[in-house]
Parts: structure tokens; sequence; C-alpha cells
């Protein structure tokens, strides 16, 4: 995993990059149900145990893919914040070299209210990053408990393969072998992404 | 940065400012020019976004900043405007004339709150108070979209690029050897000017008018008699080549 950069929009970006990962996994996820049904619809009645658990797996890869788009959209807006906020801080820095080097001039009041203004979006850019990044954190920790459920269905769809029968056993516990792997890889990109959100709390 | 008074009467005042000692050396020096008139101001090629604080400076030394009203941006090149993004949250209220074919690349320097007045091809007038000036067309010269500001009272032409000089931060502001300049700015026109032809339908325009100043955006500003040497010099100039300089 890549280090933070210490560039917090930089940072903000990078997060929304990664997340836009998950959503590409989840999708994979959603192929994984409708091959699981096509194969427990195959097995018949010795898959009969299997095929509830196709539901399941449907219903996990349709509540993965929304929320990880939902959180590809916060990410997005706040790296589209941070970088607002950027250029806020920017100005600010601007203004306050101009009230030092020209403090004597005879119209630097004239600055008072523009820079007020700039204060006040810099506050407003300041509070929306920070709901931003605590929907954010919501929304991570939501996905990731949602996707416990995902081992616990691994499990129970390899003890419902190994009673298909020879014929249908591997392909079923390929289904639940996809099934872990994409919830760990989704649940990987999304510790980093808390990570990567601690450290922008900080900001 | 440096404040010099170029012209004064009754109803406005010209100011040039540059020579910027603070400026980063990497980056070419540009000289800046403002008109006052009784209530409002017009900043003209406000410059980089490096050189903001030190023209903010400057301009509140000389007057309230919400009476910078308008400002002017001969083209879209970054020397010009880059500092648009800043601008535009120290004059909210501002007006941006510029040429209409930069109107979409030049707000990617960051225009929210100014307002962008395009300038037509064939140039406007803009009354400020009791002062008129021109925009004057001067495409490809060396942007395709590209005006000059004249001052028929004060009898000033501000010519961005055209005339413009290679030098040190130090040099001095009006040429004073016009034969020793020409080295100074000959490849600059050569190199960075396309087309002859808008060149010479430039010139043939601006012998026209009475000018007493011409003021480029780099280098010094030719006075008198040197605005007709530097007409007739470019005039002889083959420009849109690659020449070595000599
Ligand atoms: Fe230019
Ligand atoms: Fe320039």
């Amino acid at each position: 995993m890549s280090e933070l950069s210490n560039n917090y929009f930089i940072s903000a970006a990078e997060i929304a990059a990664k997340l836009d990962k998950t959503t590409r996994i989840a999708q994979q996820l959603s192929l994984t149900a409708s091959n699981a049904r096509a194969v427990a619809l195959r097995a018949g009645e010795r898959a009969a145990g299997f095929r509830p658990l196709t539901d399941f797996i449907d219903r996990l890869a349709e509540v993965t893919i929304k929320s990880s788009k939902n959180i590809n959209k916060l990410a997005a807006a706040l790296s589209q914040t941070s970088v607002d906020k950027e250029r806020a801080n920017s100005a600010i820095s601007h203004f306050n070299a101009i009230f030092i080097k020209a403090n004597d001039s005879k119209f630097i009041h004239s600055l008072d209210e523009v820079f007020e203004r700039c204060q006040h979006k810099q506050k407003q850019l300041e509070n929306s990053y920070k709901r931003q990044i605590s929907y954010l954190s919501e929304e991570l920790v939501m996905l990731s408990s949602e996707l416990r459920n995902a081992v616990i269905l691994a499990t129970l769809s390899r003890v419902e393969a190994s009673q298909a029968g020879e014929q249908y056993q591997s392909a079923l516990t390929n289904v639940a072998d996809n099934v872990e792997g994409a919830a760990n890889k989704i649940r990987e990109h999304i510790r980093y992404a808390q990570q990567m959100v601690s450290i922008l709390e900080q900001h | 940065m440096r404040t010099h008074k170029l012209f004064e009467n009754n109803s406005h005042t010209w100011l040039m400012f540059g020579r910027d000692e603070e400026k980063p050396n990497e980056i070419i020096d540009t000289n800046q020019y403002m008109v006052i008139s009784n209530k409002n101001a017009l900043l003209m090629d406000p410059g980089g976004i490096e050189l903001f604080s030190a023209m903010l400076s400057v301009v509140i030394k000389q007057l309230p900043a919400d009476k910078v009203t308008h400002l002017f941006a001969s083209h879209q090149d970054p020397d010009i405007i880059s500092s648009l993004g800043l601008w535009d949250q120290a004059l909210p209220s501002a007006t941006l004339h510029s040429p209409w074919i930069w109107e979409s690349f030049i707000k990617h320097f960051g225009m929210n709150n100014i307002s962008y007045s395009a300038i037509p091809d064939e140039g406007s007038s803009l009354k400020i108070d009791q002062v008129t000036l021109d925009f004057i067309p001067a495409h490809y010269l060396h942007s395709s979209g590209n005006f000059n500001v004249y001052d028929a009272e004060a009898k000033i032409l501000m010519s961005g690029d055209i005339g413009a000089a290679l030098e040190c931060v130090d040099a001095p502001l009006f040429v004073d050897n016009f034969d020793e300049h020409i080295s100074k700015m000959k490849m600059f026109h050569q190199r960075w000017m396309p087309s002859n032809r808008a060149k010479n339908d430039w010139i043939s325009r601006v012998r026209k008018l009475n000018i007493e100043m011409m003021c480029p955006q780099h280098g010094r500003i030719f006075k008198g008699d040197d605005v007709k040497r530097f007409l007739d010099w470019f005039e002889a100039l083959e420009v849109g080549i690659i020449a070595k300089s000599t």
C-alpha cells in the first residue's frame, strides 16, 4: 500500500481512486451470484440447500454495489472540497502576506470586507470537509459490517457444496471462494480508506 | 514592486507597476498598468499568480481595493492573467475585459465572482467616469486574440507583448538608445509573433494614432520619436520565423 501523501487534498483524491476499485469488485460479486444460481439450477435437487444461499449472495452484491457507489460519490465530493479548501487557504495566506507587506498602506482596510468573506468561505469549507469525512467514515463502517456476512455465507456455501455431489462440488466451492475473496478484497480497501480518513480527520 | 506615474491630468492618472525585485528569477518580469479615474480604476494585464501579493500591496497604496472596478487581460497568457483566481477573491464585483475567444479558457484560472466582458474581434471602447479607453485589435501579436489599450487624451498605447524586450529587473524604465534596444526585442518578436500580415495591418492602424508613449508588458517604454522608430523597425522585421538571435 502506498504511503499517504503529505498533501491532504491529494490524499482525498487517492481515497476516491482506491474506493473506485471496490465498485468493480462488487460488480464481480454480482456476477458470482448469477453464476451460482446457474450452477445450483443445473445441480437440481442435490443443490436444493444451495439455492437460497444464491439469493443471499445476490443481496450482498446488491448492497455492496449500492454502498460502494455511494462511498465513491462521497469520496469524490470530499476530494473536491479539499481542493476548494486548499484554494481558500491559499487566498487567505496571500491576504495575510499583504497585511504584513502593506500594513502601512493608506487603504489597507479596504481589504477587510473581502478578507472576512474569504475567512467565512474557508470556515464553510472547513465545516463541509468535516461533515463529509464523518459521512464517509460512517458509510465505510456500514459496508464493512455488511461484508462480515460474506464470511458466514461462504462457510454455509462450502457446507452445501460438499453435499451437491462430485459433479458440482468444485463449481459451488468456487462460488464460495469468490464470495469470500471479493469480500476480503473490498474490506482491505475499506481498511486502507479508513486509515487515510483518520489521518485526514486531523487536518 | 515599484510604482511610476506616467501621466496625470484632472480626469485621470496612468501608473506603471513593475521591476519587482522580489519576484522569483525563473519567471519573466512584467509591467502592469493602471488607469485611475475619479471613482474607478482599470488594472491592465494584472500578471501572474506569483505577483499577486506584490501587486495588490502596491495597488492599495494608491486607492481602496473596491475602486478597482475593471480589469483588462490583453490575452490568455499566464504572465498576463494567471492571478485571476485571487483577484476574483479580492475584487468580487469587478469586470474583466478580455478577447471573446479566450472567455472559456481564461475562466480556468478560477473566476466565480468577477464578470467577463467579452471584447469582439473588431475592438470596443470602455468609458470609466470621464475617461474613454479604446481596445484596439492586435490579433496574432502574438496571441490569436489580443488587444491594446489606447488613451487618446493621454496619448498612451498599452501595447501588451508588442514592443516587449527581455531584460533584467533593474533595467531603466524608458528606451534610451533605440539601436541598442533592438537586440533585446528582435528574437522575441520573430519567435513569438506568427504573422507578417497581421503585423503590417496593426502598424498601418497604429500609425494613424497620436502616441506619446507606447507601453509594453515586458521591458521598456517607448517615448516620443522612439515610438515611430519602433514602428519602422517592426515594419521591416520579418516575423514568424525561428532564427538564431544575433
Ligand atoms: Fe503573451
Ligand atoms: Fe507577455
